[in-house]
């Protein structure tokens, strides 16, 4: 193989995984979208929380338990989150919504400051996961290999459980019909519970599994959250495997340009959203849902 | 001027005045005095969208951003020794920025805006942080100076501090004027009802995009000052933490009010300066504040100040805003300002339209004569509101054409039709609510003013409008009630405003939908005999279902019937056709009567409903509604359109609010239905429209129609009973919901329903958009449970309906008039007419 084949391979593979790492938090996003219709601007607050947990805890106990705690810890948050305030909102006037998801992350993101301090903190790789794996020229660092591994094995839970169980069909038919899925005597109110602590639990996961490659700071989470919403809404809302492809593609093109022309690979993701909503607000796969317009 | 905005204009200015003193006592300085001034006025400038437009924006920080480093940017390479030039410079550039971002922008609405807005913002701050050579990147860009002005120099504090307040008062009024201008009521109608203010012919996206570029730039005039201010532009101002505090400057200070912003400026640069010095995490506190008036007071200060007024100065009862309406005895002179439709008549030629496979208009020709009253009749799904919304530019037509005056309307915008002379009323009330009866009327007619763009002016100035605004109210017969909210009215009187709105942009042709219904005998006269005045100066077209008023008022009748137009003349014509009639009550054929077997009905009762009175919103359909279904009876619902049949099948699920009234089910009384408990009572829905899960297989929905309805006693149906009914879906059962055809679908609704515990089953139009073999297979399906399932059904095909039938109840205007049997309505066509037809 040419070295520079195996190169481009990297950074293929690279954009692969920040594609991944986009995918556990917009996926999450997405579902309470579709079915809350609340835009959960404090999402990438909740990614953070789930980076500052795994450090805390695992600074007090090991990294496997941490590993455990961090996401669970973050989706129990999600549930009492919804379960408190978002249920308030779902028939008011959108607007307060989402100020008060905005007004959340704010407060989130100032206690972490408050409570850990405002420089970034380290947090290593654990020992059993260093160095690297190799197949022929192609060399990747283990631990990465190894997160792609569990996003992977996430998605594939998330899939299973959307798809192939009664909560899955419960949480697809309330997107597409609440009133008609209540007439059926089933009860929305827990299932919103349910979404919202799976998405956010989502998004602690990725803060978790990503906080020795990223580093962990109190602003981490706005820095993913647009990039979240861009993978959403490219996308497409209701849409699980419209998310999917879309991150992929947003985290190889980000991946890509961060390498080529590093200043521009912000401003790329950002240009691509302007033009998706332009263009094509239900975004590649996703449903019309006018109830957002 | 009006006293009112002097009085404020002057507690603003002595505000000004006053802030510096107050401030340098409280131990702060010129520059925080500076800085509330600025932030105040970007608040105001933001509320522009916000509170006013009704547009969240959340990256409007980019925009004071933008004006900062503008000024920057011009001061150090073009003009060193000025800083208006540079200030006016950056606010044309801030200006025509706005006018090209919000072009892009604004063509999305709702969450897909301001995410828009977010994704600007983002893309803002990402260019200043990483285009170094330009704005200095993370250092920011320094060495701004204040120079001077006039000879005075602006590095002296006070005087400064002067400049600012000059220019932030002299943008106040601005903003002041704008907020009482005919432009600001548009706005103001265009948060509460975007569509409505569309249909009276404003064009809403020009509107949207002057409050979007004067926001923008106000923020940005706010943004360039801030940098002399500071001497320094960092990316800090575009970051999404500020946008955040803009946000919650607005929101805590009042979106709803004028001075809310204001208040919420002075509020934050307090809170922040005075906690800041007990703990450097004033900003967490800040959050929690902004997080707990979202919650608990999301009018903010200005909400609570109003509540406490309030208190201490009891308003005047606005309770009975109907009781002081003055009812005049004779309908007033037909306003002057509502012109004669003379020789507009409007053509239709074969137009048609399609959804998905199914014609719900098809070449369909019509000629609305002017003046005359014409009526547009038939049953469910005839096409007619369809029609109605190709008419009024709701939808394009796929083809044929629309004339009227000379001029092509088909696929025109809704605007462009109002414009054109042709105006609508809704079925369901589609009002400001927000706003007041004269409000509500006079944007109305407004839409005609031709200083309806002005910014400067007041809206109270508008000489015509005001007297025009007058007559209608007269004409409408409302005075006594215009400074009501429209949200107070009884239904009937939102009724009264929906038509006033049409009426009041002087149309030459008035598209009334439905203007009848849902209301009391009293009300439905004189809204009749008010259509009859109208008609006789301009053409009326409208949709209507009350038959007997319909051929007391109406010149000219066509009768739709799946699409079509089948008859079309006047009166005693239409009612005396037999093919209308028929497609009104059936024709009795015997084919179907003599599959009738007497069922087994039981004595006991599965069903009781007593004194029910159901609502739809505001309007009240059924009135004092009380019957029985013994088990295994069939009961039909029957009634003219708007009777309240599908209106008393929702209630029995919960879908329809009860007002008051009792259902007995299952040994339990219930007063307040719930969807889930109703239908774990045993209540099983089969809607109109099927409203099977797409995505979902016949599986999944039979599943889902199962989950929570196992039933005590069960009576819940097995896969393999459920497919001796429905056999054609045992070979389907993992094809997805949206692939079958409108039979199968219809079986997989009902399914679905037996599926779980059913103790009642309710179908809704089971028969609807069905293929005559598809129908002869739901009847006969429906046949075999018969004496099984106790059965409530409501259906406009009244031959099979009441073949299927034990007993009959007909609904007229809400409440029962005939109980009994269904065999007689079945086999006399006369007694049918008698209790079904005029």
């Amino acid at each position: 193989m040419g070295s520079e084949f195996v190169f481009v391979l990297e950074q293929v593979a690279n954009g692969l995984l920040l594609g991944f790492y986009y995918l556990l938090i917009a996926l999450g996003l997405s579902i309470i979208f579709s079915l809350g219709g609340i835009v959960n601007l404090a999402h990438g607050a909740m990614y953070a929380v789930g980076a500052y947990l795994m450090v805390f805890v695992a600074q007090h106990a090991s990294y496997g338990v941490a590993f455990v705690a961090s996401p669970l810890i973050v989706a129990l948050l999600g549930m009492a989150i919804e379960r408190l305030f978002l249920r308030r909102f779902y028939r008011a006037d959108p607007a307060l919504g989402l100020l008060f998801t905005f007004g959340l992350a704010m407060v989130v993101e100032q206690g972490l400051r408050m409570t850990f301090g405002a420089s970034p903190l380290q947090f290593a790789i654990p020992d059993f996961a260093r160095g690297m794996l190799s197949a022929g020229d192609f060399m990747y660092p283990t631990y990465r290999a190894g997160v792609l591994g569990v996003a992977l094995a996430a998605l594939a839970a998330t899939w299973w459980l959307l798809h192939r169980t009664p909560f899955g069909k419960v949480v697809r038919a309330g997107i597409n019909d609440p009133d008609m899925v209540r007439a059926l005597g089933i009860s929305l109110a827990p299932v919103l519970t349910a979404v919202c602590g799976i998405g956010i639990g989502l998004a602690g996961l990725a803060g978790a599994l990503l906080a020795p490659i990223t580093g962990v700071h109190p602003a981490m989470g706005q820095e993913i959250l647009t990039a979240a919403f861009v993978v959403v809404v490219i996308g497409g809302l209701g849409s699980f495997w419209g998310v999917v492809v879309a991150a992929m593609l947003v985290g190889v093109i980000r991946g890509l340009t961060a390498y080529f022309y590093p200043p521009a690979s912000e401003a790329s993701l950002y240009l691509l959203m302007l033009i998706i909503l332009l263009v094509r607000p239900r975004g590649l796969m996703g449903e019309r849902m006018e109830r957002l317009e | 001027m009006a006293r009112r905005e002097l009085q404020i204009l002057a507690a603003l200015a002595a505000g000004l005045v006053v802030l510096p003193a107050v401030l340098l006592w409280g131990g702060l300085t010129y520059t925080t005095a500076v800085e509330c001034v600025l932030l105040a006025m970007a608040g105001l400038g933001l509320n522009v969208l916000l509170g006013q437009t009704g547009l969240v924006s959340f990256g409007h920080g980019a925009w004071f951003g933008i004006g900062a480093y503008a000024v920057g940017i011009f001061q150090l390479r073009y003009f060193p020794d000025s800083a208006v030039v540079p200030l006016l410079l950056a606010l044309a550039f801030v200006i025509a920025g706005a006018v090209l971002i919000g072009a892009l922008v604004l063509r999305r609405r709702g969450v897909y805006f301001s995410l828009l807005t977010l994704a600007f913002s983002a893309l803002c701050f990402t260019v200043a942080f990483r285009w170094t050579a330009l704005t200095g990147g993370e250092n920011g860009m320094g060495g701004i100076e204040r120079r001077s002005v006039l000879g005075l120099s602006l590095d002296d504090s006070l005087n400064f501090y002067a400049g600012v307040a000059l220019v932030g008062f002299v943008v106040a009024a601005f903003l002041l004027r704008l907020a009482g201008s005919p432009f600001g009521q548009v706005l103001a109608a265009i948060r509460e009802n975007e569509t409505r203010a569309r249909f009276l012919g404003y064009p809403v996206r020009r509107y949207k995009l002057l409050a979007f570029v004067i926001s923008a730039g106000v923020t940005g005039l706010a943004g360039g000052l801030s940098v002399l201010n500071h001497r320094i532009a960092s990316a800090e101002s575009l970051s999404v933490v500020f946008s955040g505090e803009l946000l919650a400057i607005v929101l805590i200070g009042g979106m709803r009010s004028y001075a809310g912003p204001i208040f919420g400026a002075l509020f934050f640069v307090l809170f922040r300066e005075y906690l800041s010095m007990y703990t450097e995490n004033w900003l967490l506190y800040f959050g929690l504040v902004f997080v707990g008036f979202i919650l608990f007071t999301p009018q903010g200060l200005a909400g609570i100040g109003r509540r406490l007024w309030r208190l201490a100065v009891p308003e005047r009862e606005r309770a009975a805003a109907m009781a002081q309406r003055t009812v005049p005895a004779e309908p007033a002179p037909f306003p002057d300002f509502l012109q004669d439709g003379e020789g507009s008549a409007l053509e239709c030629a074969g137009v048609g339209k399609r959804f998905g496979g199914i014609a719900a208009v098809d070449e369909v020709s019509l000629r609305v004569a002017a003046p005359g009253v014409h009526v547009l009749i038939g049953p469910n799904g005839a096409g007619k509101t369809s029609l109605f919304n190709l008419l009024s530019g709701m939808f394009a037509p796929d083809h044929g054409s629309v004339r009227f005056g000379g001029r092509e309307l088909a696929g025109a915008s809704p605007s462009t039709v109002c414009t054109a002379g042709v105006a609508r009323s809704f079925q369901i009330t589609n009002l400001f609510k927000g706003l007041t009866v004269y409000d509500n009327l006079r944007l109305a007619v407004m839409a005609r003013d031709p200083h309806r763009y002005s910014l400067l002016r007041r809206v109270d100035t508008l000489g015509q409008t005001a007297a025009r605004t007058g007559e209608l109210i007269r004409y409408l017969g409302v005075q006594g009630m215009e400074q009501a909210g429209a949200e107070d009215l009884s239904y009937g009187g939102q009724r009264l405003v929906d038509m006033g709105l049409a009426i009041g942009t002087a149309p030459r042709l008035l598209l009334l939908d439905e203007p009848l219904a849902g209301l009391a005998a009293a009300e439905r006269d004189r809204i009749g005999k008010l259509i009859r005045h109208i008609g006789d100066h301009i053409g009326v077209l409208l949709v209507e279902h009350d038959v007997d008023r319909v051929f007391a008022i109406g010149d000219r009748i066509t009768v739709m019937n799946q699409g079509r137009v089948l008859l079309e003349g006047g009166a005693d014509e239409v009612r005396g056709d037999a093919r209308v009639r028929e497609i009104y009550i059936g024709s009795g054929s015997q084919a179907l009567a003599s599959r009738v077997h007497p069922a087994q009905v039981s004595q006991e009762l599965a069903l009781r409903v007593s004194g029910i009175e159901a609502y739809y919103g505001k309007s009240h359909i059924l009135s004092g509604i009380g019957f029985g279904a013994h088990r295994g009876e069939v009961v039909a619902v029957l009634g003219r359109n708007g009777a309240g049949k599908s209106t008393l099948l929702k209630s029995l699920i919960g879908l329809a609010r009860l007002g008051a009234g009792e259902i007995e089910i299952a040994g339990q009384r219930v007063r307040v239905p719930v969807p889930e408990a109703m239908a774990r009572l045993g209540i099983a829905f089969v809607p109109q429209g099927r409203r099977l899960f797409p995505g979902l297989t016949v599986r999944d929905n039979l599943m889902l129609g199962r989950l929570r309805r196992r039933g005590r006693n069960g009576e819940a149906w097995s896969d393999e009973r459920i497919f001796e009914v429905f056999p054609r879906l045992r070979e389907r059962q993992d094809v997805n919901a949206e692939l079958l055809s409108g039979g199968e679908q219809q079986m997989v609704a009902i399914a679905r329903a037996l599926a779980g515990h059913v103790r009642v089953l309710l179908l809704d139009e089971p028969f609807e958009g069905l293929s005559p073999a598809m129908t002869e297979e739901v009847f006969n399906a429906i046949l075999r449970l018969k004496g099984q399932v106790t059965i409530l059904i409501v259906d406009h095909n009244l031959d099979l309906t009441l073949a299927l039938s034990d007993t009959a109840v007909v609904l007229d205007r809400g409440r029962i008039s005939h109980h009994g049997p269904a065999l007689p309505l079945l086999q006399d066509l006369a007694l049918r007419r008698e209790k079904l037809w005029v």
